[in-house]
């Protein structure tokens, strides 16, 4: 069990130390003072994730909603780190990527607009706004 | 793209003001305080937009997100009533087992997802390093020939003019999809919104309905009849 978790997590410890021991704080902070589009990419990610945790997580439905606004969000950080990152590379598409997240901002607010209008329209018929409260759909 | 200097310092700065803004939010117990933890979260992304030379969406994100959607949902909180809330009797999050269970899915999502960006951007450096020197000296020059603006402090990009050639010439569909797509928005959040007395004045409501609901509310028989 001990060697398959340490052949499962080599990877992750590889990635970290790469360097012998004495260079490794150096690696760091070497890299920490130049981010690449990795560093955005993390970013992206960890914001998504916050935002799925804030929709599994949370009950009351208007926080719910902002997280998934935090999802969107992140998406469009990621379209334009890419997009940045073509332009590097002198791709054609290179704006393709911010084109994109005018869209992402259109279909939000749109989302937004519309879930809201329902949360109001359900708290006036059922008084609550805890999602496991509103339950009339159930059989 | 690898940032030096004080790009790489505002990086930091607005990424981890993000990522607090954005953990405070989903755990902060007043729903006011996570909208305006949220309002902080998208500023802070919005300057990382303009450290990605997107400076025309970064305006777009603070005009559309702070501007309209936040208050938006600044009215609705305030039109909700989350008094219990706010003075701890509720429980704002789900049963502990729900909350343990996504909460050990999204570490390992992040966890996975770490992993998996360092990896892919490793392969990814490889495969475009050649292709980034050799354009990066282009851009210098381009960069170089930029009109100075009114100022003569600074340099006008180019990156908004890109922006709105794309968007008419390759995206002007669904551009359009969009605008459609709003519109049908504003229309069904003014029909979800109605209360049943506005859905009796325009005599949208089945009969029996507005006599069942008229106990609670007399005047709406009124209303009926005065039509």
């Amino acid at each position: 069990m001990h060697i398959f978790l340490l052949k499962l997590f080599t990877p992750f410890f590889s990635l970290l130390f790469q360097e012998p021991a004495q260079g490794r704080m150096a690696l760091v902070w070497e890299r920490a003072q130049h981010p690449d589009l990795s560093k955005f990419l993390i970013i992206g990610a960890l914001l998504f994730i916050i935002g799925v945790a804030g929709v599994l997580t949370r009950r009351n439905i208007i926080v719910i909603f902002m997280s998934i606004e935090l999802i969107l969000n992140a998406a469009n950080l990621n379209f334009l780190a890419m997009s940045r990152y073509l332009q590097e590379t002198g791709s054609v598409n290179a704006v393709a990527g911010q084109i994109f997240a005018v869209f992402v901002i259109v279909v939000a607010a749109a989302e937004a607009a519309i879930g809201l209008g329902i949360v109001i329209a359900l708290y006036r018929n059922k008084e609550t706004i805890w999602v496991d409260e509103i339950d009339i759909l159930k059989w | 793209m690898i940032l030096s200097g004080w790009e790489a310092v505002f990086f930091w700065v607005f990424s981890i003001a993000a990522i607090f803004a954005a953990l405070l939010t989903v755990m902060a117990r007043n729903t006011i305080h996570s909208a305006l933890f949220l309002i902080s979260s998208l500023v802070s992304v919005a300057a990382l937009f303009i450290i990605l030379q997107a400076e025309f969406l970064a305006g777009v994100q603070i005009l559309v997100y702070v501007g309209g959607v936040m208050v938006l949902f600044l009215f609705v909180i305030m039109l909700v009533n989350v008094g219990e809330e706010e003075r701890g009797q509720e429980e704002i999050f789900n049963r502990s087992r729900q909350v343990t269970t996504s909460v050990i899915f999204c570490g390992l999502l992040v966890a996975g997802l770490i992993y998996a960006l360092n990896v892919g951007y490793d392969g990814l450096q490889k495969r475009d390093a050649a292709t980034i020197a050799k354009t990066s000296a282009d851009r210098q020059t381009a960069d170089q020939n930029l009109n100075a603006s009114a100022t003569g402090a600074s340099k006008i990009t180019k990156g908004t003019e890109w922006v709105g050639n794309g968007l008419y010439r390759f995206g002007s569909l669904p551009f359009e999809v969009a605008s459609v797509l709003l519109l049908v928005a504003i229309i069904g959040s003014v029909m979800l919104a109605r209360t049943l007395k506005q859905e009796a004045a325009v005599d949208d409501v089945a009969p029996d309905v507005l006599e069942k609901q008229a106990i609670d509310d007399p005047e709406l028989l009124e209303m009926k009849a005065t039509e």
